[in-house]
């Protein structure tokens, strides 16, 4: 299984092909994106802006899904999750998987997610209200 | 030691990294006790602050040195 791991605070293209490589064989592709919501807690919001502990959030990523992989043995998996500021509508966090069936890939894909909100050192920071995200520092 | 803090830690104690010096090894009750000394703002955070050194969760057998790098990691709200 080949894993790819990208953590940055570049907006995520979720247009982004499965590797040549891996189109033969491959039987079940899955992908997934979370994008933010226009409201927070009941609040309208303009952005969320998100934290990482990258070194580790990337390590526990592997980790993860490397353990996952030996009960959904899949043939290809790439997690991105952009960090810093994300406006509504953006995509903070996308996955595509890629395996012989669909059995796995799904399984890949919800229990992934599942524990990526237990243990990936990331944080939503804080939601930003409309004029506080055009004061944002470095827009 | 470098000792990292993330999230709502940060607000509570106006940093993002801390030093403090430790002999010997401790265990992550030694070394809350050590890091409460230093920010006694981090107390009420303990209960739900989970420790890492060097990059992975500590567990109830790791020793904490005075050249590891620790993040105090408030619980997680990715993706």
């Amino acid at each position: 299984m080949q894993i790819e791991i990208q953590l940055g605070p570049q907006p995520i293209d979720t247009r982004r092909a499965l590797p040549d490589e891996f189109r033969d064989g491959t039987g079940a592709l899955a992908e997934f994106s979370g994008l933010v919501r226009g409201e927070e807690s009941g609040r309208e919001i303009a952005a969320l802006e998100y934290e990482a502990y990258s070194p580790m959030a990337e390590r526990v990523m592997r980790e993860l899904i490397t353990e996952l992989g030996r009960r959904h043995p899949c043939r290809f998996v790439r997690v991105t999750h952009r960090t810093g500021f994300v406006p509504v509508g953006a995509a903070a966090i996308h996955l595509m998987i890629a395996a012989r069936h669909r059995a796995e890939a799904f399984a890949m894909l919800t229990e992934f997610m599942d524990r990526l909100k237990q243990d990936v050192p990331i944080w939503k920071r804080r939601a930003l209200s409309r004029e506080e995200f055009k004061a944002r520092p470095n827009p | 030691m470098r000792v990292l803090l993330f999230a709502h830690l940060k607000d509570a104690t106006g940093l993002s990294a801390l030093e403090i010096k430790v002999a010997g090894t401790l265990d992550a009750d030694g070394l809350w006790n050590e890091l409460i000394t230093a920010q006694p703002g981090l107390a009420r955070f303990r209960a739900t602050t989970r420790l890492a050194r060097n990059s992975e969760y500590a567990t109830a057998q790791t020793r904490f040195t005075d050249s590891d790098e620790v993040a105090l990691i408030p619980p997680v709200s990715g993706g």
